[in-house]
């Protein structure tokens, strides 16, 4: 194996509280000193990197990230996971990565023409959503882009001899394995939760990751590299129209008997 | 995920902190206890026959003990709520059926009312109010100081009945209608009222009026943790498991392992530890600082409008960030296993240590417990450095191999087996611990079968019968399958004692014989490396008066060892009110006087906890 590259997305921690402000629109998600972190279904696409890198010597994992500059701190937690380099395209400080502005259509396009600029890239890793937008889509627009064979949901990935990826999906009604076939095009999987138990990194690692490189190039100065159109990649293509908090849950009644609870349910007619 | 759980138990059958989601992010080097007390679901109480102090009206716990009526004074509630609008109050049945409960065999009694604080001056003004002179009507011109009970709740994963409010279901008093005399230094002067500080004491009537739960869950807050220090401050309603969750990229975690999930301020008060104390030592040398509030000690006068206004009760912090201090009275060690007694702690310090780069997993199977237990003693003695070492008796490993069913699992030799776990910073220093412990267990003691892992799923295997032995050893009794009358966590009763090494070998096989010889069903195991073990006996509810006075025998005989060597009544589980008969004997009367005196400067008024660890006299020894 050549090199597997693995997009992560730093999101507001999943442990957080989210706040909303309605008076700010589309952008009301408060994200100012608010404890970010790396996507959770991205750390664990970057463990199953790693592990597939332990499993073939001389395979190269590569983290990269579209985002402000505290990217580059996420970008460093997967080195300190154990991939070996990463990429990090800078936005400005305003540009936000959590479906306002930036869209997975934006990222697949970029995303490709890493790819395609990378060479050698023998596997895509994606986290299966990212935990703001939910959308799921960059996996599978960046397959269709590459023309590339892909399998969502990942639960389990095993690498035949030959360069084909056999994946385990997690589905609704069960389990469906996929034989990805080596196609000269990289395979894209994206990660489900069960896929792995994302490792905790020791020190060492954490130390040993602040001297791997890591490319930091801004969002326009990619953009031009690969020959896109700025405004085709920043303009959304579609638009956030109102962003709320779900309504409090209401207090439920306390009934007395099994009669009265049967009584209320025909009241609101929940039963016949 | 966390703020999820909140909303759902806000109004139903509040679920203990279980995570509604399949486990996600755990441990790299997967510590080895999965937890003494994994998610599950709370079945029915079951008829709880503890033996120690509640008074009569407990024995019985229903399936839903709260109080009849609220038996909190009149107003107070409405007083709160008046100054703290967004203060929420829960009169919910079974939140307060919960936050009466631990996770043990002891009986359930509630709180009158469950207070979700967010912040100190929430807790002050709540405290303010609990001890209060009030003039009610019939009084006549002696007026009535109300008394409500005040308890902390973090997790509820309490083992000795701390969180019981040892309250009657009704509205009868502890004091009765006698007039006392109080010392008039417990009183505030109120103004213009000098004429009633020239006689020393005032006379007043004493009553209690029912309890609060003060459930910590809003103390969410993580402190930045700065690369290069190992030491972060977390508040009191954060659980270990979610502080090490936002550690997880830090390289540093928080290392002691209860088994439960429970938060750092409830491991605060009662000193907790685990498997890991053999070598990151338990809260009293993890807490750096902490910030409590204090209950009052003086009241207002009856006139003033319940006393909001005049001095709030203190908010202390204590400790220091730094890892050696010698500034003063340890202020932190007097909270640390004060079960809830002395304050409300809102936050604490606590160190944490970087993740260990290797860890090896290992067991061994020896002829008898007490040559196990030789082999443990003599590694520790050596200077030999392990992780975790834990050791379970033959009918641990019989409940064990009981439990496996149908999984890669394999069944052990029913022998005393100790579970090892090496870890350090390079591969040869772990090896080296690893090849030092194996030759005394194999050369010195004639163990045998010793096997070591070092991938993170074999390791879980070679510890999978420490990982379920408390539900194995429940499940020894008939736990499910049969009428109803099985053992369940609920009735089952878990009690340590622990020991210095040169007795613990003989210790802890007499308990083991104890149990053979009487007749008793229960599995002996220990943090051995500690001179800690406990003793797992679940009991069913078709069981003789005879077999528990038996049981109560065993747990006597234990805890009478332990005393006659200077070893202590209580490992980890704290005293609670269970263990306070055995004080005296530990420490003598001068020790528990002292602890009184204690308890009675800074807690004048019994409000926090009353009736654990030690029993005081309201008015300092005026009264009886």
């Amino acid at each position: 194996m050549r090199k597997i590259l693995v997009p992560i997305k730093r999101v507001i921690d999943y442990a957080q509280k989210i706040r909303v402000d309605p008076s700010k629109g589309a952008q009301g998600v408060q994200l100012k000193n608010v404890k970010m972190s790396m996507n959770p279904f991205c750390e664990i696409a970057v463990e199953e990197a790693i592990q597939l890198k332990e499993q073939n010597k001389g395979a190269e994992v590569v983290a990269i990230s579209v985002g402000p500059k505290q990217c580059t701190e996420t970008i460093r937690t997967a080195l300190a996971m154990g991939a070996d380099r990463g990429i990090h395209i800078e936005t400005k400080p305003d540009v936000r990565g959590d479906y306002i502005d930036l869209q997975p259509w934006a990222i697949a396009t970029l995303l490709k023409g890493v790819v395609e600029k990378e060479d050698a890239v023998d596997l895509v890793l994606l986290g299966k959503q990212s935990i703001d937008s939910d959308c799921g889509q960059t996996g599978p627009l960046l397959a269709g882009l590459l023309n590339a064979p892909q399998a969502t949901f990942a639960a389990n990935i095993e690498r035949g001899d030959d360069g084909s990826f056999t994946v385990e999906r997690e589905t609704d009604t069960g389990t469906e394995t996929i034989k990805l076939n080596a196609s000269g095009k990289p395979a894209v999987i994206t990660c489900d939760l069960r896929l792995n138990t994302p490792r905790y990194p020791t020190m060492p690692n954490i130390m040993k990751a602040k001297k791997k490189p890591v490319e930091t190039i801004s969002l326009e100065d990619m953009v031009k590299e690969l020959g896109l159109d700025l405004d085709e990649v920043l303009t959304p293509k579609n638009e956030v129209v109102e962003v709320y908090e779900p309504p409090p849950r209401k207090e439920g009644e306390t009934v007395g008997s099994i009669d009265e609870l049967l009584g209320k349910l025909k009241e609101k007619g929940l039963v016949a | 995920m966390r703020r999820l759980q909140q909303t759902i138990t806000s109004s139903s059958f509040p679920l203990k902190r279980r995570s509604l989601c399949p486990p996600t992010v755990h441990f790299a080097h997967r510590t080895t206890t999965a937890g003494l007390y994994e998610m599950h679901q709370r079945p029915e109480p079951h008829f709880s026959p503890h033996r120690s102090s509640p008074p009569p009206y407990l024995r019985y716990s229903s399936s839903s003990a709260a109080p009849l009526k609220s038996r909190l004074p009149s107003d107070f509630l409405s007083i709160l709520q008046r100054n703290h609008p967004n203060l929420k109050i829960s009169l919910n049945k079974y939140e307060l059926d919960s936050h009466g409960r631990g996770e043990s065999h002891h009986p359930v009694s509630p709180p009158d009312a469950v207070l979700y604080p967010s912040s100190v001056e929430e807790i002050q003004d709540i405290l303010r109010l609990c001890c209060r002179e009030v003039y009610r009507e019939g009084d006549g011109d002696v007026p009535t100081v109300e008394i409500v009970s005040v308890i902390p709740y973090g997790a509820g994963t309490s083992l000795e009945g701390h969180l019981s409010f040892l309250l009657p279901q009704d509205d009868s008093v502890v004091r009765n209608n006698d007039i006392v005399e109080i010392p008039s230094s417990l009183f505030e002067s109120n103004s213009g009222d000098s004429q009633l500080w020239e006689n020393e004491k005032k006379r007043v009537r004493i009553k209690r009026k029912g309890g609060i739960s003060i459930d910590m869950s809003n103390f969410q807050s993580i402190g930045e943790l700065t690369p290069g220090d190992g030491f972060i401050k977390v508040g009191a309603g954060v659980t270990r498991n979610s502080l090490n969750d936002a550690l997880r990229h830090t390289g540093m975690q928080f290392m002691i392992d209860p088994g439960a999930d429970a938060t750092l301020g409830g491991m605060t008060a009662c000193g907790a530890s685990g498997t890991a104390a053999v070598k990151y030592q338990t809260m009293r040398e993890n807490v750096l600082g902490l910030t409590a509030v204090l209950p009052p000690q003086t009241i207002a006068s009856a006139s003033n409008d319940a006393g909001i206004g005049l001095k709030k009760p203190r908010a202390v912090t204590c400790g220091s960030n730094a890892l050696k201090n010698s500034a003063g009275y340890n202020l932190p060690g007097l909270f640390v296993g004060s079960e809830g007694t002395l304050g409300v702690i809102t936050d604490v310090t606590v160190k944490i240590y970087p993740v260990p780069s290797h860890v090896i997993a290992a067991s061994c199977t020896f002829e008898d417990l007490h040559t196990a237990a030789e082999a443990v003693t003599t590694i520790r003695v050596l200077g030999i450095p392990v992780s975790r070492i834990e050791l379970l008796d033959k009918m641990s490993i019989r409940a064990f191999n009981q439990s496996v069913k149908n999984e890669e699992l394999k069944p052990m030799d029913e022998k005393a087996t100790l579970f090892f776990e090496f870890a350090g910073h390079s591969e040869s220093s772990v090896m080296a611990d690893l090849s030092a412990a194996r030759a005394v267990c194999v050369d010195d003691f004639e163990g045998s079968n010793f096997v070591s892992a070092t991938d993170e799923t074999t390791r879980s295997k070679v510890w999978a019968a420490r990982h379920r032995l408390y539900y194995s050893s429940i499940a020894l009794r008939g736990g499910g399958d049969d009428d109803g009358n099985g053992a369940t966590s609920q009735s089952t009763i878990v009690t340590d004692v622990c020991v210095p090494f040169s007795s613990f070998a003989d210790i802890v096989s007499a308990t083991a014989e104890d149990l053979r010889d009487m007749g008793v069903f229960g599995t002996v195991f220990g943090h051995c490396g500690d001179g800690n073990y406990h003793a797992i006996l679940p009991l069913r509810s078709d069981d003789t008066e005879e077999y528990k006075d038996k049981v109560f025998k065993v747990i006597e005989l234990m805890t009478e060892r332990a005393i006659s060597v200077g070893g202590s009544v209580t490992g980890e589980h704290g005293v609670g009110y269970g263990k306070k008969k055995f004080l005296e004997q530990m420490y003598g009367a001068a020790g528990v006087s002292l602890m009184q005196t204690i308890k009675t400067s800074i807690d004048p008024w019994c409000i926090m906890n009353p009736g654990k660890i030690v029993d005081v006299d309201l008015g300092l020894g005026a009264i009886k």
